[in-house]
């Protein structure tokens, strides 16, 4: 279980190896299915809200809906922010054990930092936790 | 932003038993926020947190580098930094 270090960071030790891991990725870059309804950027207090993506979607059914980065490069090639192939390809190659079925893409720009903390944060973390199945989490800023 | 309400989330993540690593392409707005574990590929530009379009191999090294982090001495709170020379000649 967690730990809490010396220095007061959330700290979960994986003891057994990589290549039995299953992986998810979680990101903060406003990636979400094209047929999911996009973040929503005309609210300037942000968009709390966060999208779940299928470890077997497609990547070019994937899209970004940001306004606080350059996501012109992601537009081309998703994976510069939000890896599925490399993660199918570490899985092919047996360097972790599996793909998680379940990811999480959000819109990390928000003024409402304190829901953000209080009530984002933890729903997305109750989500990965209970329905990815993932034993490791990546995740990308954007 | 994103870059520390990410920090947000990876940290309630690792609460519950997770074990989670961030990968950053914003350390300082990182590193304020302790993340659990880290990897700052270095001079990557925000919106390239794997590397360029199209550069499958970088891309698969970057996330690659970021896991193996976890079977390495822990670092909670530091955000560990790595040099990707093909990220610079890759530039348009």
């Amino acid at each position: 279980m967690a730990q809490i270090s010396r220095k007061c960071v959330p700290f979960t030790p994986y003891e057994r190896e990589l290549s039995r891991a299953t992986v998810a990725l979680v990101t903060a870059a406003g990636v979400h299915r094209k047929d999911q309804p996009p973040f929503n950027i005309a609210d300037e207090l942000g968009d709390l809200t966060f999208r779940i993506i299928g470890g077997e979607d497609d990547t070019s059914d994937l899209m970004v809906t940001h306004h606080h980065y350059d996501h012109s490069e992601a537009d081309r090639d998703i994976n510069v922010v939000f890896p599925l192939v490399p993660l199918r390809e570490l899985a092919r190659e047996g360097f972790i054990g599996g793909v998680a079925r379940e990811h999480i893409g959000y819109m990390g720009y928000t003024m409402q930092l304190k829901q953000m903390y209080e009530e984002t944060a933890p729903q997305i973390a109750e989500e990965i936790d209970k329905k990815s199945r993932a034993d490791i989490i990546v995740l990308t800023g954007g | 932003m994103c870059h520390r309400t990410v920090v947000a989330v990876q940290r309630e993540i690792e609460l519950r038993g997770l074990t989670t690593v961030l990968i950053t392409v914003s350390p300082d707005a990182s590193r304020q926020m302790r993340p659990p574990r880290a990897l700052y590929p270095a001079g990557f530009k925000i919106g390239n947190s794997l590397g360029r379009p199209g550069m499958r191999e970088l891309q698969t090294r970057v996330l690659r580098d970021a896991l193996q982090l976890i079977k390495e001495p822990p670092r909670p709170g530091e955000i560990v930094e790595r040099e990707y020379p093909e990220y610079g000649a890759g530039e348009q």
